[in-house]
């Protein structure tokens, strides 16, 4: 990666502006800010603000998701009632959507977790009553020979078996939280947070570049370390699973 | 014999679609006894998984009654008088192979201190006592169909209804679990309902095999098997298991229209 970035610098003659060093980037973390701290623990104290509306937006989300999922798969008709409107909601481009949440809910951490929410119950939604439903119809037969109730079924057979459903749904929704706390965080009245730490670098981006890189740097951080931490978690959960993530 | 335990009495079943209705089965009546181990045979097709999931109450029958131990079909159901094998083991992943003997037990609200001795015990009995720790990806396909019969018998049920448990797997693997199977009912004193498209794994289980005729299906011949018990490795050799066999191909290979598809409850053949 390295050694492709620098070559292409070099090749394509690309000013700083538009390409900086890595080392820049690096010294960058070293610089000290307006405040005379260290920009290595301004970012990692953004980093954790950011990183912590991600994971209660995250939570906030899954269980959101969750809870419709189990309700599609309950219920046809509520299916057809609510799916139109949560797919229309992830149609609407959440940079519109942000800054009226941030407006109702306020500039505090909660308005960010909601709109973390927002990207993330989607996927859980959709996955999981896929999964719910994609139950092999002997392992139902099973269960009616053995005169279970609705409640047996869902937590001793359909829960367990839409798991692997699940995850690969929480993956993607990892990611996409942390999009979404830097999106809340971007609106004017925030003041802690990766999304301000790049606003701020966009202002000054042409006097001092990589700083912007930095910030960006710092935000996949956040998202990778938080599809680990999900992959890790499947791994223990549906260690029993022949389709559980290598990485 | 007192009362037969199973009494299917003019069962019919048609199955709607948008393509049309399609008659799996015509007027099957039959009885089976306490005790018996009674094979259902017949070309794909003839109905005979519908029949015996008719019995188990998971599929409605379009017409007729099924009687079981006195009751309904369905109170028999819920009274969790069934044990069902299919021809796949239905295992569930998550579960290791001791809770997958245990779900049962689980499911009829069992108190915990009952979920160890009879499903270790039945695990001991198919012969996989040290695999109860293990996944079922990490067992062999036979081995799995073990587990699958351990846990159909885990609430002692009075019946046990096998779809085809033995189709997908070899030969040798077959005969063992055929031996096996008849050592474990004799232990468990069910009565079993056992549908196949094997002649040979009829004939050496069976009290009596219930020939059908295909589409719609019906009941063609009724043929008791006469061969004595215990059934060995031997009783493949006698010369009166090779002629039941030709009875039962003859049965399977003869126009039913010409022999005449009777229903002959509880009815003997030859």
């Amino acid at each position: 990666m390295a050694v492709i970035w620098e070559a292409a610098k070099m090749l394509f003659a690309l000013p700083s502006y538009q390409l900086p060093h890595l080392h820049e980037i690096a010294l960058d973390f070293l610089r000290e800010g307006a405040g005379g701290e260290r920009w290595l623990w301004i970012m990692t104290q953004n980093a954790g603000y950011t990183a912590l509306e991600s994971l209660i937006g995250f939570t906030l989300g899954g269980v959101t998701g969750l809870v419709l999922a189990i309700g599609f798969a309950h219920s046809r008709w509520l299916e057809r009632g609510l799916l139109p409107y949560v797919i229309a909601s992830q149609t609407v481009p959440i940079l519109a959507i942000a800054p009226m949440v941030v407006v109702w809910l306020g500039t505090s951490w909660f308005s960010k977790a909601v709109i973390a929410a927002y990207l993330t119950f989607f996927p859980v939604t959709v996955n999981m009553s896929q999964g719910l439903r994609a139950v092999d119809p002997d392992a139902l037969a099973l269960m009616r020979a053995l005169a279970a109730s609705s409640q047996q079924i869902l937590f001793k057979l359909r829960f367990p078996a839409a798991l692997p459903y699940l995850f690969t749904a929480l993956r993607i929704s990892a990611t996409a939280s942390v999009i979404g706390a830097i999106v809340g965080e971007l609106p004017v009245g925030s003041r802690f947070g990766m999304g301000v730490v790049i606003i701020n670098a966009a202002q000054y981006y042409n006097w001092r570049p990589a700083n912007l890189w930095a910030a960006i740097l710092v935000s996949a951080v956040i998202g990778i370390l938080f599809y680990h931490a999900v992959a890790a978690v499947e791994r223990r959960v549906v260690s029993w699973s022949r389709t559980a993530p290598a990485i | 014999m007192g009362s037969p335990i199973i009494e299917l009495d003019g069962v019919a079943k048609t199955f709607e679609s948008r393509a049309g209705a399609t008659e799996a089965l015509r007027s099957v009546s039959l009885a089976v006894d306490a005790g018996e181990f009674v094979s259902v045979i017949g070309p794909s097709g003839c109905g005979k998984s519908s029949l015996l999931r008719i019995v188990g109450d998971l599929v409605e029958p379009s017409a007729g009654a099924v009687r079981v131990k006195g009751k309904s079909a369905r109170q028999a159901r819920l009274d969790r008088d069934y044990g069902i094998v299919f021809q796949t083991p239905v295992l569930y992943d998550w579960r290791i192979v001791l809770e997958n003997v245990q779900l049962p037990l689980e499911l009829a609200g069992r108190p915990r201190v009952e979920w160890q001795q009879r499903p270790r015990a039945l695990l001991r009995l198919v012969g996989l006592d040290e695999f109860a720790g293990h996944y079922p990806w990490q067992l062999s396909g036979g081995m799995q169909q073990r587990v699958s019969i351990a846990r159909a018998l885990a609430l002692n049920p009075s019946i046990l209804l096998m779809d085809e448990p033995f189709g997908a797997l070899d030969e040798m693997t077959r005969e063992r679990l055929n031996q096996e199977l008849l050592q474990v009912c004799t232990e468990t004193a069910a009565t079993v309902l056992f549908v196949t498209h094997s002649i040979a794994e009829a004939v050496f289980l069976s009290t009596r095999i219930i020939v059908m005729s295909p589409r719609p299906g019906a009941v063609d011949r009724v043929v008791t098997v006469d061969l004595p018990r215990p059934r060995v490795d031997e009783t493949r050799a006698q010369p009166r298991f090779f002629e039941l066999v030709t009875t039962v191909r003859q049965s399977l290979r003869e126009d039913p229209g010409l022999v005449g598809g009777h229903v002959r409850p509880g009815g003997s053949g030859s």
